[in-house]
């Protein structure tokens, strides 16, 4: 119907290039820097300068309404309290642990003897505190959704990366096949699921031959591929494909907990291991860079390292005519200096010359956004209103539906900011009325 | 360390491609209408040069008219840019200017829905109304809210016919030989002595066919219902124009027609082919319906637009005194194209719900109402003419 039924256009992944070399583990940087800041809670910062620090333990602590601890990724010494670039775009103060090289585990990093007799609360309690949140993007702390009052029959694994470039959870899955199906056996057990889903984009067929041979060991675990379109990757988009139910704000209205791919490979090593989070796959990719890959590293590490381990920058980059994006290319953001640190939520770091930019037209009014929209929203028309400052009719176009997916901006042929537009509007929304 | 670029998400855009963008489009809409302007061309011109009615130098003028009205309109908003704007006054900076507005448009299309022998000055005064008055008084490309060809046209059509038809009207000098036609077009005889008979109606012009080929009576170009299918198949594969805007604008025409054609008496289907094909009905709907600017934006309002638009051609065409149907509905709808993408796009993001129902059953009904009355008020007035 014309109405309402979820839906995406295709778009060239580019992902072939960061998909060539093997992922490379780079474990020990010489320093890191631990963002105090997850989200948008600021953390409470539990270690000085001067301590000693060992890999797992606890130095800082989100408060709130999703409390977790945060771990450090390194063993050695905390040296400084300084601020360094964030994936939002902000400077934000961090915790700079110098690496004693030593690799030196905290007392509570040990082997679990019977992961497999933990009861439900143990499991949820794990996820707490192994300062488990989200490697998606959207950072949420996982247990919240573990502590849903609602029946959840499902457990999907969103394996699908739908944005263009971005291959980290795919190399992972390819390095960790085991690990996300055990990760994802202990998730439905910690809910009490009778259904577990790896969703994967069709095109992607070697996801599904990586997990084939262990597939037969978890008979409630079934693989889902989805359309070669963006964003089939989103949430609500999922569940609809898989379950055919959908819901209004979370999915467990429908019954399902979403997880991403990563979040369950290493809540395997949480369960059986008791590492905290302290790692994440992440892509070094983009035209701008030399030879395009992934890395696991500890979290804290900084991307310019990374970047020299490809070989740095394509010769001849300009950088002032050249994007450096943290996140995808559909919902990243720019970051004006190459400085960045890599924090929880950074599942890559693209580097992309601009394209030669004609100047930009008015809207003419094909309505292409329109037809682009996910969620069947009218760009145009909450634009309008939003600069008329009209609050009663943004609300009325529901601009709060918007999942920020960037299309409208990505069809519109007169390169009009219109997701951005639509963010103003949105944040008229949560500040009027 | 190095600085790089500021931007916004998303970092991939369609236009990254040169092969896209609002400039592509224009030129593919230009390309488009390249089929309809040489059938023009060849009917007034070429067509009457072979017959032996014209001289060589009025074999030319259709196509020296209608590139003509692309370059007044282009000359008026120049001006209007050298007048209001001290920062574009020299050639340099005011063709930037014209390329990104789109200038050759609406004086494009304005002549090419004129009447052959229309004289310049009137030309000139349909240029000035649609560019400068419907365009950019407005605030320019991409802000006006009427069509700026057809306010041109509705302008010349309710105040000059007159001047229009005493200058030669719509009638090349082959027509004009032509006794069948006894002065009139196809929808001027049906509106001039209100007699719905496929004698009256079709035979004077021969067939359908040539109905549907445009070798009929008409403005210049407005006429072959194959070279407009022509740029619209063009249109639909370069995604100029929404595929069904047309196609519901069209639709609803033929089926009023048909039924009203049915109520007094006569259900053949000729009678609403007759109606799709003449009127310049089909240029309306690919041409000046689908226009992005002065349409609502998106898809539900677009298909509601197009039924507003069907249900109102045939109610201009039958009752009041406009000059034709298309084009007055066609401004008519350009007024309401803001409140009804409002509406529409509420009942889109609503989905399926209690109130989005009530809001598409008011509209259907609106529709509905108005077609009705069309059909009731035609009823009383036209009569069922017998074979001759």
């Amino acid at each position: 119907m014309i109405l309402q039924k979820a839906k995406g256009i295709r778009i060239d992944g580019r992902k072939a290039m960061s998909k060539e070399l093997p992922l490379q583990e780079v474990l020990n940087p010489k320093f890191v820097y631990i963002h105090l800041l997850r989200q948008t809670e600021t953390l409470k910062r539990l270690v000085e300068v001067g301590e000693t620090v060992k890999i797992g333990q606890v130095i800082a602590l989100r408060e709130g309404w999703g409390p977790l601890p945060i771990h450090a990724s390194v063993s050695g010494k905390v040296t400084a309290i300084k601020k360094v670039w964030h994936s939002s775009g902000k400077m934000v103060d961090a915790i700079e642990i110098e690496n004693d090289m030593q690799n030196t585990m905290d007392d509570s990093v040990q082997k679990e003897q019977h992961p497999e007799s933990l009861t439900k609360e143990q499991l949820v309690e794990k996820m707490k505190m192994a300062g488990l949140s989200g490697l998606g993007g959207a950072g949420f702390p996982t247990f919240v959704k573990y502590q849903s009052k609602l029946p959840i029959e499902t457990v999907i694994i969103n394996a699908v990366e739908c944005e263009p470039y971005i291959t980290s959870d795919y190399m992972m899955i390819h390095l960790y096949p085991e690990k996300l199906l055990k990760g994802l056996s202990y998730m439905m057990k910690a809910v009490g699921a009778t259904k577990g889903v790896v969703a994967y984009k069709k095109y992607n067929q070697h996801i599904a031959d990586d997990l084939q041979p262990f597939l037969h060991q978890y008979p409630m675990i079934s693989l889902y591929p989805t359309e070669d379109v963006y964003p089939a990757g989103w949430e609500k988009y999922l569940v609809q494909q898989i379950t055919k139910k959908t819901y209004a704000s979370l999915p467990s209205e429908a019954n399902t907990i979403v997880n991403n791919a990563q979040t369950a490979i290493f809540y395997t090593d949480m369960v059986e291991e008791n590492i905290p989070l302290i790692r994440r796959g992440i892509t070094i990719t983009g035209e701008g860079i030399q030879k395009p890959q992934n890395f696991l590293v500890p979290i804290g590490t900084a991307v310019k390292d990374l970047i020299a381990l490809c070989g740095g920058y394509t010769e001849g980059l300009d950088p002032s005519k050249a994007h450096y994006i943290a996140g995808g290319p559909m919902t990243g953001r720019a970051i004006l200096i190459d400085d960045l640190i890599v924090n929880d939520t950074l599942g890559a770091v693209i580097v992309k010359p601009m394209p030669n930019n004609l100047p930009a037209v008015e809207c003419m009014g094909c309505g292409k956004c329109a037809d682009a929209c996910p969620v069947y929203l009218t760009p145009t028309e909450i634009w309008h209103a939003s600069e008329r400052g009209d609050v009663e009719a943004v609300k009325k176009l529901k601009a709060n539906k918007c999942i920020g997916c960037g299309l409208c901006s990505y069809v519109c042929p007169s390169r009009i900011e219109i997701t951005d537009f639509v963010d103003k509007a949105k944040a008229l929304l949560r500040k009027g009325v | 360390m190095a600085r790089f670029a500021a931007g916004k998400a998303p970092f991939l855009r369609t236009t990254d491609h040169p092969s896209q963008g609002t400039r592509i489009i224009m030129r593919d809409f230009m390309i488009g209408l390249s089929p309809i302007i040489l059938f023009a061309w060849y009917k007034n011109g070429i067509q009457v040069w072979l017959d032996g009615n014209n001289t060589f130098l009025e074999m030319l003028y259709p196509l020296i008219f209608i590139l003509l009205g692309g370059f007044i309109s282009m000359i008026m908003e120049g001006i209007f840019f050298y007048i209001t704007d001290p920062q574009v006054r020299t050639l340099k900076a005011l063709m930037p200017k014209l390329s990104s507005s789109f200038a050759l448009i609406p004086g494009l299309l304005l002549a090419m829905v004129l009447p052959l022998y229309t004289p310049i000055w009137v030309l000139i005064f349909g240029c000035f109304v649609g560019t400068i008055v419907g365009k950019m008084l407005f605030g320019g490309f991409g802000h006006n809210i009427f069509n700026p060809a057809l306010l041109g046209y509705v302008a010349v059509g309710f105040t000059l016919l007159g001047v229009i038809n005493a200058a030669g009207g719509v009638f090349n000098q082959s027509e004009v030989l032509v006794d069948a036609y006894a002065g009139a077009t196809p929808l001027s005889s049906l509106l001039v002595n209100r007699v719905i008979g496929y004698d009256q109606l079709v035979t004077p012009y021969g067939s359908l066919w040539n109905f549907f080929f445009g070798t009929i009576p008409g403005a210049l170009a407005e006429t072959s219902a194959f070279a407009i299918l022509l740029a619209y198949a063009w249109f639909v594969y370069r995604k100029v124009i929404k595929w069904f805007t047309p196609v519901i604008y069209v639709g609803t025409v033929f089926v009023v027609s048909w039924v009203l054609g049915m109520v007094l008496g006569d259900g053949g289907l000729w009678f609403p082919t007759y109606s799709i094909l003449t009127g310049g009905l089909f240029f309306g709907a690919v041409l000046m319906a689908t226009e992005p600017v002065t349409s609502p934006k998106n898809p539900l309002g677009k298909v509601f637009n197009a039924l507003f638009l069907g249900v109102l051609t045939v109610l201009f065409r039958y009752v009041g005194n406009f000059p034709e149907g298309v084009g007055t509905s066609i401004i008519v709808m350009n007024l309401f194209a803001m409140p009804l993408d409002r509406f529409t796009a509420i009942i889109r993001i609503d989905g399926l719900k209690k109130s989005s129902i009530i809001k598409l059953a008011i509209l259907i009904v609106f529709i509905i109402l108005i077609a009705v009355y069309a059909i009731v008020k035609a009823n009383g007035m036209y009569t069922i003419g017998g074979s001759l």
